[in-house]
């Protein structure tokens, strides 16, 4: 490198051979400043940039990105030199086949540390299948109840299982029911039949069959719905108390906007998704005031560590964002666990260790530990509410910050 | 009751699937080209719509006009830098070319617009009629009477102004037509500008019900073909029939069987009118 510069510079004479080798060396260039640094740490970043679910893939960019600026800034990967986290970001449409496909590709071509995605759960389900055969660990906050149930050794889910999400669904909502002075006895459960609503589905009616709560409706619809209305003909003669719809956000505005049209003004308990993200409130206005919705975490739990994700894109750190974030965040505190960078040093890590400190603080109890199945022992879930453009977590009464409104008369 | 709300539900929904659909049979009708492309025109409609609300603060009902007019513009550019030249092509560079369009104009979109969903808030949104028993919601009645007014202007214009005649010439012989003084180019362009203009105000129109985001298009572009295949491919009285049909069977369908098989029950009526008329509803063989 030196001698090249220093041999041009001291005669204007270049013959052809030094342009070329001049030439070389800057095209190397990058290379070799790579060397001086620790050479970064790729880490995988697979999500649904375009698509049905695009908006929530970007969200989770968002978190994901944030974290890897603040531990860059703090200098890098201690125990691997000062290694920098370099985020290799894939879009896997919101097709399956796609998500596996870039998953291949990155493991292949950008030789990742793990991959952290891809938020829907049909996704993460056809992504696992490759870094299983490949022995990458892959972090995720989907939580379809296959992803953890199919005995992988490398997958490691972040937040409860969709069944355990759907039972608090229930739960927390027969809980603040019975705050207010009254007994769920009718319900109705609306869901897309995507592996999140299919499981999640299953966890609300389990519980309520468990209390003796009637399930008066009980219906699947097709993920992509251009029209709402035959589901809402049936909630409006199902003579539900209560209704639980777990949906993103085109089939979640559509049905709530159909129910108003129709008048029927029962309490609404979203499944996440998409009744948890700022548009929610924007799209829907004053409509959106009292929903509640099962959440697997919430941004008021950690105001501290949040607060910088609202000045930095302008909106609240939305749960997916958030736990993507813990997700890097626990992987860095991995690697400096493995003080390697091999995937299956970072696999050993992963499992051993219990994850404290960080954006662990964003996460109920504070604590990371996954288990044999790869699933967080300490995630639970949580109610929360639109209060105004605040979403307030109102259950359970040891993680709540606000007081829950039940709307039923 | 049930039934009857159902078929209304239906004929809602179903008027604004002829509205979209029109424009893939017209296009195919006067050019003989399959237009892959044709449900992107649907998101363009809705995101101009959506950007004259968000801007202007006009009603997307107000805002499908822009966008019929835009899209209108933008389709005889199309039609004239690039579909005209494989006119005479083989079918299979057709629809490289409008295949191409499509992921083009998709990730364009992705690229300008983010992938973010937006939508619109109207003082009608959440609004309906009640008749007796009946609810008609308003947002669903008003994109069926935009559709059936864009419907009745389309036939006025086919079957009394000059042009239509002229294109109406152009679907049925090209070159009679040519030889009775007729711009065969001309009205190649106008059609595929209308085709393309109608369906960007169908896109529009169902706007203060649904949102819109880059791949929207993939939620209609099944439909759209099947509502045009089922009522006669490249006849416009067939793809109103067709988009109705659709509608309601996918509404009425609820009644009997899960809201998850509404397609399916769609696609098992739609391959038995194939069988026994290959042609679709009231197509005639062409």
């Amino acid at each position: 490198m030196k001698k090249v510069v220093s041999s041009s510079a001291k005669g204007l004479s270049t013959t052809r051979r030094q342009v070329l080798t001049l030439g070389a060396a800057t095209l190397a260039m990058p290379f070799v400043t790579r060397a001086w640094a620790a050479d970064p740490v790729n880490v995988g970043v697979i999500l649904p940039l375009s698509g049905a679910n695009a908006q929530f893939g970007v969200n989770s960019r968002n978190g994901i990105e944030l974290v890897a600026e603040q531990i860059n800034a703090r200098g890098g990967i201690k125990s691997l030199g000062g290694a920098p986290i370099n985020l290799v970001v894939a879009d896997s449409t919101s097709t399956p086949t796609t998500a596996a496909t870039v998953g291949q590709r990155l493991i292949t071509q950008n030789s990742v540390v793990a991959i952290l995605g891809a938020y829907a759960s049909s996704l993460s389900l056809a992504l696992s299948e490759v870094t299983e055969r490949r022995e990458i660990p892959l972090m995720t906050m989907s939580f379809s109840d296959q992803i953890t149930g199919r005995g992988f050794k490398n997958v490691f889910q972040i937040i409860a299982k969709a069944s355990v999400i759907g039972a608090a669904q229930f739960d927390g909502t027969a809980a603040i029911a019975k705050g207010a002075g009254q007994k769920l006895e009718r319900i109705a459960i609306m869901y897309e039949d995507t592996a999140y609503g299919v499981s999640q589905a299953k966890g609300v009616r389990e519980a309520a069959t468990k209390a003796g709560t009637q399930i008066v409706m009980d219906e699947a619809y097709p993920l992509g719905i251009t029209d709402v209305t035959p589901l809402i003909n049936k909630l409006r003669n199902a003579n539900a108390q209560a209704v639980f719809p777990m949906s993103y956000l085109n089939d979640g505005l559509q049905i709530i906007r159909s129910m108003r049209q129709q008048k029927i003004s029962l309490p609404i308990i979203g499944g996440a998704g998409g009744y948890v993200i700022p548009d929610f409130r924007k799209a829907l206005g004053e409509y959106a005031e009292n929903v509640l919705s099962i959440a697997p975490g919430n941004y008021d739990l950690a105001p501290k560590l949040t607060e910088d994700f609202r000045k930095k894109y302008g909106y609240f750190m939305v749960h997916e964002a958030l736990e993507h974030a813990v997700c890097l965040d626990v992987l860095a505190q991995a690697l400096e666990v493995a003080k390697a960078r091999e995937p299956a040093a970072v696999r050993k890590a992963l499992s051993e260790t219990e994850f404290k400190g960080g954006w662990c603080d964003a996460m109920p109890g504070g604590v990371v530990k996954f288990d044999q199945t790869g699933l967080n022992t300490h995630a639970v879930p949580m109610m929360v509410q639109w209060h105004g453009d605040n979403l307030a977590t109102v259950w359970p009464d040891n993680l709540a910050k606000s007081k829950a409104v039940w709307t039923a008369t | 009751m049930a039934f009857v709300q159902a078929v209304l539900d239906g004929l809602m929904i179903g008027g604004v699937y002829a509205a979209i659909s029109i424009g893939l049979t017209l296009v195919f009708g006067v050019m003989g080209i399959v237009n892959f492309a044709q449900a992107e025109f649907l998101m363009l409609g809705m995101f101009i719509a959506y950007f004259v609300w968000a801007y202007l603060g006009l009603d997307p009902l107000i805002g499908s006009i822009v966008a019929f007019v835009i899209i209108f513009a933008l389709g005889i550019v199309i039609q004239r830098t690039l579909i005209q030249r494989v006119m005479r092509a083989p079918a299979v560079a057709q629809i490289f070319l409008t295949v191409g369009l499509l992921i083009v104009i998709e990730n364009l979109a992705l690229l300008a617009f983010g992938s973010s969903f937006r939508s619109v808030s109207t003082s009608y949104q959440t609004s309906s009629l009640r008749l007796g028993p009946l609810f008609i919601g308003v947002p669903y009645l008003a994109a069926f009477c935009m559709a059936v007014l864009s419907g009745f202007a389309l036939w006025l214009f086919m079957d009394k102004s000059w042009y239509g005649q002229a294109m109406r010439a152009t679907a049925q012989n090209p070159l009679a037509a040519r030889l009775m003084g007729i711009n065969v180019e001309r009205m190649q362009q106008l059609a595929f500008g209308l085709g393309v203009g109608l369906t960007a105000f169908g896109g529009a129109i169902i706007l203060p019900y649904f949102t819109v985001n880059p791949t929207v298009a993939e939620q209609f572009v099944i439909l759209m073909f099947t509502a045009v295949v089922l009522g006669g491919l490249g006849n416009i009285a067939g793809a109103v029939v067709g988009g109705l049909t659709v509608g309601i069977i996918q509404s009425v369908s609820a009644l009997v069987f899960p809201i998850q098989l509404q397609n399916f029950v769609l696609f098992l009526a739609f391959i038995g009118v194939l069988a026994l008329r290959p042609h679709g509803l009231i197509g005639a063989s062409r």
